[in-house]
């Protein structure tokens, strides 16, 4: 992967076109019928398995309890409703969490990608004394394990006064998810010629102009990919909020979840409902992601090559 | 107790001086009395889990507006998630809870670091020797009162009539007797149900299992010029032992790892709506014990299926259904582990004084009797008549008459956290050699009692 | 501040007559319009420094005075903390259960790993010879399992493998196999068995689209010639494919490795539906127990630290040829 930064770095060769990827596909055409079905069949079991336990989630959303506690399960929620849903909505606790979740996510994924953008033109256009310190530095600290981190965490937020705010949690996670996206789009970066940019303000482009028209779209799949990952991050976080939002007031979506379980704990589960809850958390990542999906496997495939 | 349990019953509380609220200086201990000047200031209150009902919190933002004139913030933290929350809050002067409920178990813990103002000033004023003693205990350190008890639980059995009678066994008196009840019944199994237990008894779950310690008179560690020693392998301790393994072996069909949650889920008829699988017509597929033991508040949950507004909805069915206390060999109940939870004023409290009046207020005649009528065992002996008188408030008082807490160890908490206990009941069904497993327990489990 | 506008600030700083200093190095030759610029680099990289060291490097640093101390919670509630130097080090090092604990831990991690790398490298072929619908279909499959919320996702998996209730059990029993009242977290292997499959779920998707993305570079002209040339499937992939696609696995597998050696939602929410605590620990849970249930955080802090050092040993290999390329 480095090397393949250096690589492009020196030798300012455009990324492949889209279109030379696209030919790979055609690939497929000669393949013989048989084998193509064949495949075709494997491919509907794969998708079958990975989207079982999602389509298990709703469909025991749609279904009440009594029926949901059935020795032999019912796999189709035929005679299902959304009083499930509007239990769990009415509640009235939810709206809260679920805009101080967006309002997180978007702050990580906001500041994340920026701070991880210059820090990727720093890392790969840039040789300077502790370039490779920092490179380390940002590969080990993803190696540090959370699980003991929570009274430093505490700390840190209580003595900044920024305990229970969207702020303190949102800087732990922005540095929690930052090493990782500098080093997704540092690969993006490193593969953007700068003499490309360089080139257009010659052709009487603005630089403003050059950065919107040629670097900004060669950059965009990265910028998609990194920012799923970080959106994805920030909504699933769950052991750093427990410790530091802890008034009800500031409970983000997975605590809000966890609270919804543990108090039918005491009670007898309605399944239910939890899973109606489950469901209402994750339906906003499924839209963001059907929402940035064509980009985001583009995204993926050059990010990853470049490393 | 803490977690589950926590949300039952059972004794005794306060003076009616608390009812005006408008004591004059209480001053000792720390120094500060009740305070009603509260005017622009807020104090926060943490309960722990859903146990204490909404009318009761409103009720004490309520009386707490009216008496000092500030507003009471309550914040509701999950019981699984209250330790590392006190942990990290209680120490920090700008955002400690004021008052909050720990597990009766938790307390000593707490209390032995000084994480709770010194209340002693108000011990007597909040109902003194009416207070539930063991609790008191909980959240004593050296002669000082720290945490109160706020509500008290307990534990009784609940049992299938129909099957037992159809075992053609009785209600049993002692415990030998109710130890070859509920083996016969798992062996005739009068339902032909598979895998049907007797008495469900998970493997983990030593909140219900340590009854049988006690009951033969055993203890989980004893205290000797302060210093904690784990007494699993004492003769009588290891009797207990002897009998769970024979509750394992041939009553109980639970899993070795079930914990003791939901257990009422094995003592009710078929959970699903008839017809609605064509193989579930008519099966008894939930039914899967006549004997369960639980905490109060499971009778809600057991019953005849009935269905109002498209929910589920139990009721209770005296015919199907019964209740007894766990007899002891010795014509007392046999002693329960007592569930329930404390309540005290953080060190750190910045409001002291309106702290006490909220105090005040929770130990308060009203109070108390709300808890009481919600099925919350009140902390003040005086009103425990609240808890109504039937079957399921007798068995409740009866059982917590003879309750017992864990050890007041100040490493309690962190012997339920490391789930040695668990562990160790997980291990008594195939064990060879009950005392050597004891012994090893007990190694691992003194030197935590004593960590501070 | 706006991308777009630090882009530009980057651009107008560029050119500014900073002087060259001796730290750049030869290497800077490369990009010869930098030369003169060697404060342009510290400056883009202070949000993202300043961020890690706030929220990071403080945790780190107190991580790593507290697991030299003997700090439990009367230390948390003001009790100065006596410093104990390696005494804790010295006890984990010497407690058997620790290395119980590290060694399913490394053997979790790596059949977890390879597992899902090998899921993920095949669903990523599958991805690459299916038709267009069949392609969709998948790629929607993985994504919407990709979205799951773990709390969301473990309350699902807890339930399909419910002793009593789930439908693993259900579907084994129908299939004529007896697993009735199969309780599959109270033996450790099944209890792993399980995490496995949860967490492979869990990354597949992650893997599969980097691999996708990475077979999508490989040329098909090149593939092509070899089959004429009378390569085999097995030899096309593993003398054409693999070596294009290296770099996307090495990547891969190094992420899938530090995550699984830390796992601990997954594992955590297992125990807690079942299985006895102290035969499913791994690193993530056991740390957790000590600190966050006993509160014994000097010993907790000291094992984080021990997983960090292991976690750096195990991929030192990785990171020494990574480096080894960046400097060359």
């Amino acid at each position: 992967m480095s090397s393949q930064i250096a690589r492009v770095g020196g030798t300012p060769l455009p990324r492949r076109s889209s279109g030379a990827r696209r030919a790979t596909a055609s690939r497929t055409a000669g393949r013989p019928r048989a084998s193509r079905y064949l495949y075709g069949a494997i491919g509907i079991v794969v998708a079958l398995i990975w989207i079982f336990p999602v389509y298990w989630m709703i469909n025991s959303a749609m279904l009440p309890n009594v029926v949901l506690q059935s020795k032999t399960p019912t796999f189709l929620p035929f005679g299902g409703s959304l009083d499930n849903f509007v239990a769990v909505v009415s509640g009235g606790t939810f709206l809260p969490a679920l805009g101080m979740s967006v309002v997180i996510a978007l702050i990580v994924v906001a500041c994340c990608l920026f701070f991880a953008f210059l820090a990727a033109l720093a890392i790969s256009r840039f040789h300077f004394r502790g370039r490779k310190g920092f490179v380390l530095a940002v590969l080990f600290i993803q190696m540090l394990p959370a699980e003991g981190l929570f009274i430093a965490q505490y700390k840190l937020m209580a003595s900044v006064n920024l305990l229970n705010t969207v702020l303190g949690v949102s800087i732990i996670y922005i540095a929690a998810v930052v090493p990782f996206t500098i080093w997704m789009l540092r690969g993006f970066v490193a593969g953007i010629p700068a003499d490309l940019e360089e080139a257009a303000m010659v052709d009487g482009l603005s630089r403003t102009q050059a950065f919107l028209r040629i670097t900004f779209p060669l950059l965009a799949p990265g910028l998609v990919a990194s920012g799923v990952y970080a959106f994805l991050q920030a909504w699933n976080e769950f052991t750093v909020a427990l410790v530091v939002l802890q008034d009800n007031s500031s409970q983000t979506l997975p605590l809000w979840l966890r609270g919804f379980i543990q108090a039918s704990v005491s009670k007898a589960i309605d399944w239910g409902q939890v899973m109606a809850a489950s469901t209402l958390v994750a339906i906003p990542v499924i839209v963001f992601f059907l929402f940035v999906q064509g980009r985001m496997t583009s995204g993926l495939v050059s990010g990853a090559v470049k490393g | 107790m803490k977690r589950k349990l926590a949300s039952v019953t059972a004794i005794a509380l306060a003076s009616a001086l608390a009812l005006a609220g408008c004591s004059t200086g209480t001053t000792a201990g720390s120094g500060t009395g009740a305070s009603t000047d509260g005017k622009g200031k807020t104090i926060t209150l943490w309960l722990a889990g859903g146990d204490t009902p909404d009318t009761l919190r409103t009720y004490l933002k309520t009386e707490f507006k009216k008496e000092t004139g500030g507003t009471l913030n309550i914040q509701q933290q999950d019981w699984g998630d209250l330790v590392p929350k006190l942990t990290t809050a209680l120490p920090d002067a700008n955002n400690t809870p004021d008052v909050t409920e720990v597990g009766n178990t938790q307390s000593p813990t707490f209390t032995n670091v000084g994480a709770f103002l010194d209340i002693s000033d108000m011990y007597t004023e909040l109902g003194g020797s009416n207070l539930l003693q063991s609790f008191v205990a909980a959240g004593k350190v050296a002669d000082k009162n720290y945490t109160l008890p706020y509500y008290f639980g307990s534990r009784y059995m609940f049992i299938r009539k129909d099957i037992w009678s159809k075992a053609g066994v009785a209600e049993p008196k002692t415990l030998d007797e109710f130890n070859s009840a509920v083996a016969t019944i798992a062996q005739k199994n009068p339902a032909g149900i598979a895998n049907f237990s007797g008495f469900y008894l998970g493997g983990q779950d030593w909140r219900d299992g340590i009854s049988w310690i006690f009951a033969n008179g055993g203890d989980i560690a004893t205290v000797k010029n302060g210093k904690w020693t784990a007494t699993l392998d004492g003769a009588k301790s290891i009797k207990g032992l002897e009998q769970l393994q024979a509750i394992y072996k041939t009553a109980s069909k639970a899993p070795n790892d079930a914990k003791d949650s939901n257990q009422y889920i094995y003592l009710n008829d078929d959970d699903a709506i008839a017809g609605a699988t064509a193989a579930d017509a008519a099966t008894p597929v939930s039914l899967a014990a006549a004997t369960i033991m639980a905490p109060g508040w499971a009778h809600w949950s057991i019953g005849t299926k009935g269905e109002a507004d498209g929910k589920v909805t139990r009721t209770w069915d005296d015919n199907t259904f019964g209740v007894f206390v766990l007899p002891g060999n010795d014509g007392k109940p046999a002693p329960v582990f007592a569930g329930g939870s404390n309540i005290g004023i953080s060190a750190k409290s910045k409001n002291p004084g309106l702290s006490k009046t909220l105090l005040k207020i929770m130990f308060s005649k009203t109070y108390q009797e709300m808890l009481g009528k919600n099925g919350l065992g009140p902390a003040n002996s005086k009103y425990v008549d609240s808890l109504g008188s039937d079957e399921f408030a007798k068995a409740l008082i009866a059982s917590a008459s003879n309750s017992k807490l864990t050890p007041a160890a100040p490493g309690w908490a962190a012997v339920e956290a490391s789930n040695v206990l668990e562990e160790f009941f997980s291990k008594i069904k195939d064990a060879p050699d009950l005392s050597a497993l004891a012994k090893e327990y007990d190694a691992k489990i003194t030197p935590m009692l004593n960590a501070k | 501040m706006t991308v777009q506008e630090a882009a530009e600030g980057l651009h107008s700083a560029s050119p500014s007559p900073v002087s060259a200093s001796p730290t750049a190095g030869p290497a800077t030759a490369r990009v010869p319009r930098r030369r003169r610029v060697v404060l342009t680099p510290y400056f883009l990289l202070i949000p993202a420094v300043a961020v890690l060291a706030l929220a990071m490097g403080y945790p780190l640093v107190w991580q790593i005075i507290t697991s030299m101390q003997q700090f439990g919670l009367a230390q948390q509630f003001g009790q100065p903390a006596p410093f104990v130097w390696f005494d804790n080090y010295a006890r984990l090092a010497a407690d058997p259960y620790l290395w119980t604990v590290i060694l399913r831990s490394i053997l979790f991690c790596f059949v977890t790993a390879a597992m899902t790398m090998a899921v993920g490298t095949l669903v990523a072929l599958l991805l690459n010879v299916v038709g267009p619908v069949v392609k969709v279909v998948i790629q929607i499959a993985m994504l919407l399992a990709w979205a799951m919320p773990v709390v969301a996702a473990m309350t699902i998996w807890n339930w399909l493998f419910d002793w009593r209730r789930g439908v693993v059990n259900w579907l084994l029993t129908s299939m004529g196999f007896d697993f009735q009242d199969h309780n599959w977290l109270q033996n450790p292997l099944s209890f792993f068995f399980v995490a496995m499959i949860i967490v492979v779920w869990m990354s597949v998707p992650f893997v599969a689209f980097s691999v996708y993305a990475g077979l999508t570079q490989v040329s098909g002209e090149v593939l092509e010639a070899a089959q004429m040339d009378g390569a085999s499937a097995r030899q096309r992939f593993w003398n054409i494919v693999v070596p294009i696609i290296r770099p996307v696995l090495g990547i891969v597998l190094l992420l899938q490795v530090i995550w699984d050696l830390r796992v601990f939602t997954q594992i955590k929410l297992l125990q807690d539906a079942g299985s006895i605590a102290s035969d499913t620990n791994l690193l993530g849970t056991y740390i957790f127990q000590l600190g966050t249930g006993s509160s014994n955080f000097g010993m907790a802090s000291a094992v984080s630290i021990f997983v960090l050092v292991l976690t750096v040993g195990i991929s030192a290999f990785y990171v020494r040829t990574m480096l080894k390329e960046e400097e060359s």
